[in-house]
């Protein structure tokens, strides 16, 4: 019930709606941005040097998006692997790359799962959340983490949290939300600005869902129309956030958070038997923190982070037929990640930067023959950043170091690779509206503890996934007067190609599978963005997003395969997204939609193993109003207006036609 | 650019969605003539079971004839067993728990028998064998269900304990049921024996660490493969013989062995999830290799995962799962190793048990 969840995003509507405070935002975001931390500073995703897209807060309210793994979905280039409702894991892969080759960055520092190598988008709510950022192969910002490097493609959520606003004044919000399908998300935030440049921000956030929505089992004569079951969804979520700027402009963050749910887990349709009883709980604390500094007239920059976490997970399944009562597996995962990074402008236009980050993780689990493994992993970035006024090259490299230990058996041997990247772009006049962009990056994923040491299915003689990325396009930015007064456009095409594919394949044991490095694939795509905004008199205002992603995903292992030449899994050659809006003095109202062609469920391209494509159509209008010196927005949405039947993985139904109300309070 | 044309490039979206879309194909239904009939497992949480059909008469294939027959209805997830019995067919359904009757001449439905626990729990159903107008199951809730065909309902349930069971043999009024407690984390090493007419347990004999398929020979052995213990890594994975009538082990030896079938003085032992990619030929006696390969004109056979025998005219068919993501093919030889034909199960996946329809 992605439908029935709320749209997170309002929270800060009260903030951000009025032209004048719109403006006045803007200010201080310019006048602040020495001292702001990079995660901060205004996007600019039309001029970044690699491909670059952002879902700020204003349109994050605008679209169904409950969780960021919902918000993603409106990114160009992106499948969002999701399987219904708002406990249904969701999982997001770039340019067909696979969820293990995307980084997702939390407030600037990396998130990671050595167990499965992928994040589960559906725990991240946005009501808190600023900006959801999506760059292709590395961060804009020089001063950034090594380990920022090590993906293909890099999701970063920023929350409210750190804003420069938080020193300044003291606010607060409070905000529920109400849905189909038993769906109820009361949220609250605070921010103390406090003495001697200090802000102290705490905020909490409840997710409460039955989640039984209805669907159609298509199974010819034995159709029939039911409702999901065992869906019920309970999570909390809270953040106690500190926020210091020094004398020098130096910055330092605290953020303490954590994260608890349980969830039915509905699985997969399974005709004849609608029998669901299986459960997740989790549970996630970590303690981060940024120091950041320039020094040396601005010349010198440097950044420390550091994170702990341990995350716990169990999965229930009381039906698992065994002679102890069921399956109640226990993992407990544990991260501690220290990172240094440093940048120097050597020349005028020359910016050096290294940055070297360690991290070691742990494994527990109450499985038997578990192997208990843990990770050393090591970083070491150095980049060339050559900025002319109208071009830029930028060029990295990254060395990753990678060691395993077991408590039994073999561990997978020691990764030790250097893998490169290059980008440039640039203008041929001051005033063209035209840019260039160009990129290369290789990149690995190191196999996870499921791929290497899963109980009869891991495979520790696995090798890591390769990936490569080229990459061309172009940007036309430019704005106007009248009617339209911004016009963004942005196309790309990329080949991607990815070898030693890690996949399952049978093999081992009468009921497992086995992990090889087994696939090739070949990705060519071209990724089309446009935003537009402008203004149809001083008091009407529209904005407007599309989005559209060609891809061909192939599969390119054996020639004499029948899958050579098909179509990866559950890729679509056709997809996109498209979002407008319309402002009325305290009115806007909005309309949006996304579609996805025919994808396939197995690597044989029949049409069998085919599904179909679908088109989801949601509204929304909502109305501030001012009480003095508070606000309060009301929100209502109607989410897949034509009660579009559909699956993004197959036998994983999505909610059909749903609605939320959601009421935002805060100060001004 | 003004508001129109936004509108239509919002449209033009909308429309290349729709020209995406593909019909799926449909086939007539064939009707039930002598041939043989294929069940497909599909995999698991797909509901992609499906049931191919090779007619002797037109020498062709069709799959998915439940489907075509029944107006579109699937058998549903993870098909493992079938047999026909009384003019029925009995399918046996371990995902969706339940076992199809089907009319075995027109192909129609005639009902789910659902296998559930008194708390609605899935019992999932696992292998078929009929014996005096009763359908016999295994299931991994550890009980054999007693089907009455008449009824159509299951009126009695033979409790083997807390483990799994797999494949069952009848030797005069005996049945042998394997109980490989493969879910456990220990495995069982066992074969219950049961007295068919008083339908009980008389005794459990030790065969073997983590037992899975068997096979019976006319003189009242059982062949049994075992392991390997993933465990303690020190058991791989064995053949093993029983003699039912000393309750004895006579014969172990380390081989790797998937589905295994005895017929006509031989056995035929296929490859399935391990070892060599042929269907090998082995001696009942020492378990000696006869042929390491059944098949002697050279077709190629991917991945062998089960052998089925023609009793009629001792033809051997091999069905073949490829990578058990892609569609199968079935192959039919003569009992020398040669040819006779084949076909494909496309788009069904991991073809295993094969019947014959008279």
């Amino acid at each position: 019930m992605k439908t029935a969840l709320i749209i997170s995003a309002f929270l800060g509507v009260g903030l951000l709606l009025p032209a004048a405070l719109v403006a006045q935002q803007k200010d201080s975001v310019i006048t602040l941005e020495k001292v702001t931390v990079g995660s901060q500073k205004k996007k600019q995703p039309f001029t970044a040097i690699t491909p670059a897209q952002s879902l700020n807060r204003q349109t994050l309210q605008q679209i169904n998006a409950p969780s960021v793994g919902d918000a993603a979905r409106f990114f160009s280039g992106v499948l969002v692997k999701d399987y219904g409702g708002v406990g249904g894991l969701k999982t997001i892969s770039v340019r067909s790359l696979g969820a293990q080759h995307t980084g997702i960055n939390y407030d600037g520092i990396p998130v990671s799962d050595a167990q499965t190598g992928q994040i589960d988008l559906s725990k991240y709510s946005v009501t808190f959340v600023q900006s959801i950022d999506l760059q292709q192969a590395n961060a804009q910002t020089v001063l950034q983490p090594a380990r920022a490097y090590a993906a293909a493609a890099v999701l970063s959520i920023n929350t409210l949290s750190f804003s420069t606003e938080a020193l300044q004044r003291n606010r607060w919000q409070a905000g529920l939300r109400a849905g189909s399908f038993g769906l109820w998300q009361p949220s609250a935030g605070i921010n103390l600005a406090l003495p001697k440049q200090m802000a102290l921000g705490i905020n909490a956030e409840g997710v409460f869902s039955k989640g039984n929505y209805p669907y159609y089992v298509d199974n010819g004569s034995s159709s029939l129309n039911t409702k999901r079951k065992n869906t019920d969804v309970q999570s909390f979520q809270g953040e106690i956030n500190m926020l210091k700027q020094f004398a020098d402009s130096a910055t330092w963050q605290v953020k303490l958070s954590g994260y608890n749910s349980s969830r039915g887990l509905p699985g997969a349709v399974t005709f004849y038997n609608e029998r669901s009883v299986q459960h997740l709980w989790n549970e996630d604390y970590y303690v981060q923190s940024r120091y950041r500094k320039f020094f040396n007239h601005n010349n010198t920059g440097l950044l420390i982070s550091a994170k702990a976490t341990r995350s716990y997970t169990r999965y229930r399944d009381p039906d698992y037929q065994n002679n102890s009562g069921g399956l109640d597996n226990r993992y407990t995962q544990y991260e501690y990640y220290l990172s240094a990074a440093v940048s120097q402008i050597v020349l005028e236009h020359l910016t050096v930067s290294a940055s070297s980050d360690a991290a070691y993780s742990k494994l527990n689990a109450n499985v038997v023959g578990f192997v208990y493994p843990e990770r050393k992993s090591f970083w070491n970035s150095m980049a060339l950043n050559y900025t002319r006024p109208l071009w830029q090259l930028n060029g990295s490299a990254l060395l990753t170091t990678i060691n395993d230990e077991v408590k039994t058996g073999p561990a997978a041997s020691t990764i030790n690779k250097l893998t490169p990247s290059f980008a440039f772009n640039g203008k041929l006049t001051a005033h063209s509206p035209f840019m260039l962009r160009l990129f290369y990056k290789h990149v690995f994923r190191m196999p996870s503890f499921d791929d290497l040491y899963y109980r009869l299915i891991g495979n520790t003689s696995l090798h890591p996934e390769y990936a490569r990325q080229y990459n061309i396009g172009v940007v036309y930015a430019t704005a106007m007067k009248g009617v339209v007064k911004h016009l963004q456009l942005s196309a790309d095409a990329y080949y991607n190609s990815i070898r030693d594919k890690i996949v399952a394949v049978p093999g081992k044991t009468l009921f497992g599978w086995t992990m090889l490095n087994l696939g090739k694939v070949s990705i060519k795509g071209v990724d089309v963005t446009a935003e537009i905004d402008g203004a149809f008199s001083e008091q009407v205002n529209w904005f407007t997003r599309l989005n559209y992603t060609f891809q061909h995903a192939l599969d390119v292992t054996d020639p004499t395969s029948v899958t050579y030449k098909n179509r990866i899994l559950y890729t679509p050659d056709h997809s996109g997204s498209a979002l407008a809006s319309v402002n009325y003095r305290q009115w806007t109202a909005g309309y949006s939609l996304l579609f996805s062609g025919i994808r396939y469920d197995l690597g044989e391209n029949n049409p069998h193993n085919q599904i179909e494509g679908w088109g989801i159509h949601d509204v929304f209008v909502s109305r501030r109003f001012n009480i003095k010196q508070y606000a309060l927005q009301v929100k209502g949405e109607l989410n897949n207006l034509t009660d579009q039947k559909y699956d993004v993985v197959r036998f994983f139904p999505m909610p059909g036609r749903s609605w939320k109300i959601s009421l935002l309070f805060n100060n001004l | 650019m003004n508001q129109n044309r936004i509108i239509l490039l919002v449209t033009l979206l909308v429309a290349g969605l729709a020209s995406c879309k593909k019909d799926k194909d449909d086939t007539q239904a064939p009707k039930i003539t002598p041939g043989v009939l294929v069940l497909c497992e599909g995999l698991a949480n797909k509901n992609n079971s499906m049931l191919s059909y090779y007619s002797f008469s037109t020498q062709t294939a069709s799959t998915d004839l439940f489907a075509n027959t029944n107006a579109g209805t699937g058998l549903g997830d993870t098909g493992n067993d079938m047999v026909i019995y009384g003019g029925k067919m009995y399918i046996v359904m371990n995902v969706s728990s339940v076992v199809t009757v089907v009319d075995a001449h027109t192909g129609l439905k005639i009902k789910n028998i659902d296998f559930l626990k008194s708390d609605g729990a899935p019992r999932q159903p696992r292998y078929v064998i009929p014996y005096k107008s009763k359908i016999l199951v295994s299931d991994w809730d550890g009980k054999v269900a007693v089907i009455d065909t008449t009824g159509l309902t299951i009126e009695q349930d033979i409790n083997l304990g807390k483990t799994n069971l797999e494949q069952m043999a009848i030797i005069g009024d005996k049945l042998y049921v394997v109980n490989s407690g493969a879910l456990n984390t220990v495995n069982d090493s066992t074969v219950s024996e049961i007295n068919l007419n008083t339908m009980t347990e008389t005794r459990k004999i030790t065969v073997g660490y983590n037992p899975g398929y068997m096979t019976a020979d006319e003189a009242g052995n059982l062949y049994i493969t075992c392991g390997p213990d993933y465990n303690t890594g020190t058991l791989g994975a064995r053949l093993v013989k029983v003699s039912t009538a000393s309750n004895s082990v006579l014969k172990v030896a380390d081989t790797s062995v998937g589905r295994i079938k005895y017929y006509n003085g031989a056995l035929y032992a296929a490859s399935s999830y391990e070892g060599v990619k042929t269907v090998r030929k082995l001696s009942t006696t020492d378990f000696s290799q006869q042929s390491p390969n059944f098949v002697t004109d050279g077709t190629v056979i991917v991945n062998p995962y089960n052998v089925n025998v023609n009793p009629d005219n001792d033809d051997v068919y091999i069905t073949d799962a490829k990578d058990y993501k892609t569609s199968g093919e079935v192959f039919c030889f003569d009992k020398n190793g040669k040819i006779k034909f084949s076909f494909s199960t496309t788009p069904a996946v991991n073809p295993s048990t094969v019947v014959f329809v008279k």
